[in-house]
C-alpha cells in the first residue's frame, strides 16, 4: 500500500516539479525508464511469490538504470548508436513480459 | 533444478531468461532468510525505507520521461504548423496589399473622373483600355470552362483511395484552354478569380499551378467574357479536342457551360519595366 502510495507520490511530484532535463541526458531516459519498469514488475511478481526482498529490490533497480544508461553512453562512444539499447530494451523487456504473466497468474489464476 | 552457486546464468542464456524472468536475487534472499532467519529491525526499518525512495524514484522517473517524450514527439509536426502558420501569415499580408492595391486604383480613377469631367470621351477610353488589358473589373455574358484532377485511385485489395499519384490537371493544360479561349475571341479571362492580363503567367510549382504566383487549386474554372459564339467555337479548338482525349484516357473532369452573366474582377496592377539608357553614355560605335 505505502509502496503504491510512494511510486503516485513521485509521478505527482514529477508532474508539478516540471524538471527540466538536460539535453545530454535525455537520451538515457526511455532505457532508464525501461529499466525501472523491469524493477518494479520483478518487485511486484516477488512480493507475490512470497519473496519480496527490500535490499534486492532497490539493488536491482539502482544496477539496472546504471547498467542500461552505461550501455546507451557506450554504444554512443562506440558508434553503434542505438544497437546495443535494442540489446538492453529485448531482455529487459522479455523480463518485463515473463513477470507480468506471472503476476498475472497469481491474480487471476489464469 | 539444482544449480551449481556462481553459474547463474545457464549458457543458453536466452532460454533461462525466457523460463525464470524474475531476479534470481530474490530466490537467494529468500533462502537466506530462511536459513539465517530475518534481519534485525534496525536494518528492515533502513531497507524498507530504501524501497519507498526507491519507487518514489521511478515515479518521479516515469512522469519526467513523459513529460520529455510529449515534448519531443511532434518535434516535426511543430515545425511543419510553424510552417503553415508564416505561409498563412504572408498569404494575409498580401491579401492586405492587394486590398489597398484596389483602393488606391478606385483612387486614381476617382481623380481620373475629376480631373476630365464626368463624361469626357477620353474617361470612355481609358475604362475601355483598362477592361481590355485587365486592370478593371468586367462583366458580361461567357463561359465557363471547368477542368478538375481526377478523382484518386482506388486500390483493388482494401476497395479504399490508395496514396498513389492522382492524375492532376497541369500548368500545359491550362495554358492550353486560356489561349484557345483568346485565340476564339475571348475579351476577358480569369482562372478561379484570377484574372489574366497579357503578361500573365501559368506555371507549375511541385503539384500546385500557380497564376501570377498565387495558387489555384482544383477545380479549376477558366471564365472568359465574349461573345455568343464563344463556347461552340472553342468547343472545336485543338485544345478542348485534347481536353476531352485526356478526359478519356487519364479520367480527367473537363466541361464547358455558357453563363450569362459574368463578373471578373480586376488583375494586380502590372510591374512595368521600363528601359533606360546608361548615364554615360558607353565608348566605340555600337556594334
Amino acid at each position: 500500500m505505502i509502496a503504491v502510495l510512494a511510486l503516485i507520490a513521485g509521478v505527482v511530484a514529477g508532474i508539478l516539479v516540471e524538471p527540466t532535463v538536460p539535453v545530454a541526458l535525455q537520451p538515457y531516459l526511455p532505457i532508464a525508464v525501461v529499466a525501472a519498469l523491469d524493477a518494479v514488475f520483478g518487485g511486484l511478481r516477488a512480493k507475490l511469490d512470497g519473496v519480496f526482498d527490500d535490499k534486492q529490490f532497490v539493488i536491482s533497480f539502482v544496477s539496472n538504470v546504471l547498467v542500461a544508461a552505461f550501455i546507451v553512453f557506450l554504444g554512443d562512444k562506440l558508434g553503434v548508436g542505438g544497437q546495443l539499447s535494442t540489446g538492453v530494451v529485448v531482455v529487459l523487456g522479455v523480463r518485463i513480459f515473463g513477470n507480468v504473466a506471472a503476476i498475472r497468474r497469481h491474480l487471476f489464476k489464469a | 533444478m539444482i544449480q551449481p552457486v556462481g553459474q547463474r546464468f545457464a549458457p543458453d542464456f536466452l532460454t533461462e531468461l525466457f523460463r525464470h524472468p524474475l531476479d534470481p536475487g530474490y530466490a537467494d534472499a529468500a533462502a537466506r532468510r530462511a536459513s539465517h532467519g530475518p534481519r534485525p529491525p534496525w536494518r528492515r526499518r533502513g531497507a524498507f525505507a530504501l524501497r519507498v525512495l526507491a519507487l518514489l524514484v521511478i515515479g518521479f522517473l516515469l512522469a519526467v520521461a513523459y513529460r520529455v517524450a510529449v515534448r519531443a514527439e511532434p518535434e516535426s509536426t511543430r515545425a511543419h504548423t510553424g510552417l503553415v502558420e508564416q505561409v498563412k501569415a504572408a498569404q494575409a499580408g498580401s491579401d492586405a496589399l492587394r486590398d489597398q492595391d484596389d483602393q488606391l486604383r478606385r483612387q486614381v480613377t476617382l481623380a481620373q473622373q475629376q480631373a476630365l469631367g464626368g463624361t469626357a470621351e477620353q474617361l470612355r477610353q481609358i475604362l475601355i483600355q483598362q477592361a481590355a488589358v485587365g486592370l478593371a473589373p468586367v462583366t458580361g455574358p461567357g463561359v465557363v470552362v471547368r477542368l478538375t484532377d481526377a478523382a484518386a485511385p482506388i486500390d483493388p485489395n482494401t476497395g479504399k483511395t490508395s496514396g498513389a499519384e492522382v492524375n492532376r490537371v497541369l500548368d500545359v493544360d491550362l495554358q492550353a484552354v486560356v489561349n484557345a479561349l483568346w485565340a476564339t475571341g475571348a475579351e476577358a479571362i480569369a482562372i478561379n478569380g484570377q484574372r489574366l492580363t497579357a503578361l500573365s503567367t501559368i506555371r507549375t510549382a511541385g503539384a500546385t499551378v500557380l497564376v501570377d504566383f498565387h495558387p489555384v487549386l482544383s477545380p479549376y474554372e477558366v471564365s472568359a467574357i465574349g461573345s455568343a459564339e464563344l463556347a461552340g467555337r472553342f468547343g472545336q479548338t485543338t485544345a478542348a479536342a485534347e481536353l476531352r482525349d485526356l478526359v478519356s484516357r487519364y479520367g480527367l473532369g473537363f466541361s464547358t457551360r455558357t453563363e450569362d452573366h459574368l463578373a471578373l474582377p480586376a488583375a494586380s496592377g502590372p510591374t512595368l519595366q521600363y528601359a533606360h539608357p546608361p548615364v554615360t553614355p558607353t565608348s566605340g560605335a555600337p556594334r
